[in-house]
């Protein structure tokens, strides 16, 4: 490391607190020119305090930032920005109504002339920046015509447009299917060999091994690992994160379920476009699984089974019985929950408690009295503690903002919620979503226990990988319409990929 | 490479960083312990310039009985801002109900325990019908409860276009103006009642609990399997039911029904419940925060009075106080997340 040349950007000793909690501890980090620079860890790990930090939308309580040798202070995000630093987070800052070209120019020094804004410069300007990675698509495009790929080129755009050396990019593939995460990875590569720096952010390890000339790695607010491209394979890399070996994912011991009375059973359920008679069953004690493309209908049949939409056709069962859940409280009431996809924005009361937020979908059962509306405090304590501690949720205690918590351990507490005596049937929607490796296999166990003790547990996600490792049986969903059915050990990311893809175009357009 | 050399920039740095945290802590505490400071700073200051005539027991006494009306309206409120809604009708509705009041005891000759409750489920009716233009027809609350509020203004001057003086039975003017009990005036007991009714609502039932939720992400209050929309309406109707009683107070003190009168208690009432979101609680609104944020104004307003400032310093003084409230709780809201 003596022999490199000295890196343009340099971050030493950087240390953060919050409260009691230590999230970044005298952290170095060098970043060159022309490198794209992976940065992983476990959620929690210190990745979004440090790139907040150069962001300048957090202060660090004490460490240094040089840029091509020159001590920078970065107090706030406009400080960032002069710096040629520029960050790109998942949910892409751009006004929706608002062309490509205005968003590229937004906030950005404008060419003057006599005072009034040169828009003929300006265009210029943002046409050369696009053209630069390659844009194709008109650039005056509303952005909210675009797709998310399309958005995320233009985002890149406004960056190259104030002359940004650094883009870090946060989870950039979270939401583009493969094809267009391909496109991103060759303009991430041009735009390295062009001298631009990219830090580059994702749980994705393959993606950052592949894309990465350097890895660091961070646990606990600390650096614990920086590699040269080559040092570390993805197991390497896993143990890096985690601090510890983890097996390889592998499927579990294939069980033996009696297939006979499903406890949970759609019947040829129909809504618009997005779900075309889309029948499965659910037997006791198996995990099945909801697999296909973002759109292809999964949640909507989750949301259908739940009452928070309308169903058009068809109906469920329960137990044999049918039930039409045409709102969500009759849909628990019959012993029905759902994990939702998005778990700050459907799922928690970000500034309410742990236990307020395990218990606020089973408060008639915490009455005093039965029959009289006061609450009885005990017995609310008594769940959310004993859920606390059987999932073994990571707080302070139950009394604490559910808003510090990490994400592994919100989604836990959002598991928690639905485990009462009454449920029946469990959706989880995307349930290790941003999650770290760690808190993902608890996560897994989790749903297996709920599987053993004869919940039907019923998981969606687009993470091919989790449905393999965690399913007994995966029904696969393309275009709203039932395109496969696999069970145990025929269950392979292969096959889940093949089905997922199995109405779109027969030839298979992904490689 | 070697951290030695980089250390005294680094300390440097760490001395220039650390004011932004302090201050962050000072907004902190200002925000949420900032209306109690000021309260108690209001106290000891009016003490020191007027002893004789602030600090003494009648001048307390008094201070509560004129906010125990305010008091109540803004409890209400607070529920509807709980679940995340506004209502700007409470001020029109308390006038309404305070004037039909009157009408039924005195005009129609209805005897005070029926007339009384029926004004009460009036006012739940109305804060019904908000609820439901805002829940089911989907108005924004401001626009709906403002056209409700108005709509009641006219209704008001429709039934009766002067004050209803004549026949007001004693009983009636009794609720409020009664002989008090161990020298506490009437309001300030109901209000107390008022005030520990909603309390523990919000605190100790699952209503109260759900009500929070929806306030404070209806999303996933929604798909907790909360009823999203009767939660919102309850809150409206108690809204209204407050009203009514805040108006029903004000003409028994007035000994008359008259059009209007009590459309000023919707500023109060705003005031003291965004002062109260900012005290204790960050930005939460509570029933506790509330009745302090209505003894800061009330307080407020008896120096004025006691040091005989000009009467067009009280509209300032309470525009004043409003915009410091709200400024207050969007702050205290801004440094619990930080």
């Amino acid at each position: 490391m003596q022999s490199e040349p000295t890196a343009w950007l340099q971050v030493r000793q950087f240390s953060k607190h919050f409260g009691g909690a230590r999230a970044l501890s005298e952290v170095d980090l060098d970043i060159h020119r022309g490198e794209v620079h992976g940065l992983v860890g476990a959620n929690g790990a210190g990745k979004s305090t440090l790139i907040r930090s150069l962001a300048g939308v957090i202060t660090p309580d004490s460490g240094t930032v040089t840029i091509d040798g020159v001590e920078t202070r970065i107090a706030r995000p406009s400080d960032a920005e002069a710096a040629g630093l520029a960050f790109i987070h998942q949910e892409l800052n751009l006004v929706p109504h608002f062309t490509s070209v205005q968003n590229i120019l937004l906030g950005a020094p404008k060419a003057k002339r006599f005072g009034m804004v040169d828009w003929k410069t300006s265009r210029r300007v943002a046409t050369e920046a696009a053209e630069r990675i390659g844009v194709q698509f008109p650039l005056d495009r509303r952005v909210d015509e675009l797709s998310v790929a399309e958005r995320w080129l233009v985002m890149i755009s406004k960056a190259l447009a104030r002359n940004a050396t650094m883009i870090a990019m946060d989870e950039p593939t979270a939401s583009l299917s493969d094809a267009e995460s391909h496109q991103l990875f060759t303009v991430v590569r041009d735009l390295a060999a062009d001298g631009v720096a990219i830090l580059y952010v994702s749980h994705r390890l393959d993606e950052v091994l592949d894309l990465s000339d350097r890895i660091t790695v961070f646990r606990d607010g600390r650096v614990t690992e920086t590699a040269v491209r080559g040092d570390l394979d993805k197991r390497g890399l896993i143990r890096a994160i985690v601090g510890r070996e983890v097996a390889a994912a592998t499927r579990p011991e294939a069980k033996v379920v009696d297939r006979v009375d499903p406890i949970f059973e759609a019947k040829s359920v129909s809504r618009g476009t997005a779900v075309k008679d889309v029948s499965f069953q659910l037997y006791k004690g198996e995990v099945l699984g909801l697999g296909g493309l973002v759109g292809a209908g999964r949640t909507e049949v989750a949301r259908l089974a739940f009452g928070a939409d309308k169903i058009e056709g068809g109906h469920f069962e329960l137990q044999g019985k049918a039930v039409a859940p045409n709102s969500v409280p009759l849909a628990v009431a019959n012993g029905i929950g759902l994990v939702p996809e998005e778990r700050r924005s459907e799922g928690l009361m970000l500034d309410k408690s742990v236990a307020y937020n395990m218990n606020i979908a089973v408060l008639e059962s915490l009455r005093s009295i039965p029959g009289l509306p006061f609450l009885s405090s005990a017995k609310g304590r008594v769940r959310a503690q004993g859920l606390v501690d059987q999932l073994s949720i990571k707080t302070s205690s139950i009394n604490e903002r559910i808003g510090g918590l990490s994400g592994g351990n919100q989604q836990k507490a959002l598991l928690a919620r639905w485990l009462t005596p009454n449920i029946k049937v469990l959706f989880l929607d995307e349930p290790s979503r941003g999650v770290d490796i760690g808190a993902r296999q608890e996560i897994h166990a989790a749903i297996r226990q709920l599987a053993d003790d004869g919940i039907g547990a019923i998981v969606i996600s687009s993470d091919v990988e989790e449905l393999a490792v965690l399913c007994d049986r995966v029904v696969v969903l393309c275009e709203g319409v039932v395109s496969g059915e696999i069970v145990g050990d025929e269950i392979t990311e292969q096959k889940i990929i093949e089905l997922s893809y199995a109405h779109i175009d027969p030839q298979g357009e992904n490689e | 490479m070697t951290p030695t050399t980089l250390a005294p920039a680094a300390a440097g740095s760490a001395t220039a960083v650390a004011p932004g945290g302090r201050r962050r802590r000072v907004l902190m505490i200002i925000s949420r312990y900032g209306t109690l400071i000021g309260l108690l700073g209001m106290i000891v200051a009016f003490t020191i310039k007027a002893p004789t005539t602030f600090l003494t027991l009648p001048n307390f006494l008094n201070i509560l009985n004129q906010s125990s009306l305010t008091a109540i309206i803004a409890a209400g409120l607070t529920m509807t801002l709980v679940v995340g809604e506004f209502d700007l009708s409470i001020g029109y509705v308390a006038s309404f109900a305070g004037l039909i009041v009157v009408g039924f005891v005195a005009r129609d000759g209805l005897p005070v325990l029926i007339g009384i409750p029926l004004v009460l489920l009036i006012g739940a009716a109305i804060g019904t019908v908000n609820g439901f233009l805002v829940t089911k027809v989907r108005i924004n609350a401001v626009i709906a409860t403002l056209g409700v509020g108005t709509i009641l203004v006219g209704l008001g001057f429709a039934y009766s276009s002067f004050p209803i003086a004549a026949g007001v039975p004693a009983e009636f003017i009794s609720i409020a103006l009664g002989k008090p009990i161990l020298g506490i005036p009437n309001p300030i007991f109901i209000m107390l009642v008022v005030l520990a009714i909603l309390w523990v609502i919000l605190n100790k039932t699952d209503l109260g609990q759900k009500m929070q939720a929806v306030g404070g992400n209806i999303e996933a209050a929604r798909l907790s399997g909360i009823r999203v929309d009767r939660v919102k309406m309850f809150a409206f109707a108690t809204a209204g039911v407050c009203a009514a009683i805040t108006g029903t107070l004000l003409s028994s003190l007035l000994g008359s029904g008259t059009l209007a009168a009590a459309d000023g208690y919707l500023l109060d009432a705003f005031a003291a419940v965004f002062l109260g979101s900012a005290t204790l609680r960050d930005g939460e609104f509570h029933i506790l925060g509330t009745l302090i944020g209505v003894l800061i104004i009330a307080v407020g307003f008896n120096g004025l009075s006691i040091f005989g400032a000009p009467t067009f310093f009280q509209p300032i003084f309470k525009g004043a106080i409003l915009v410091l409230a709200v400024g207050l709780s969007t702050l205290a809201r801004r440094y619990s997340k930080a």
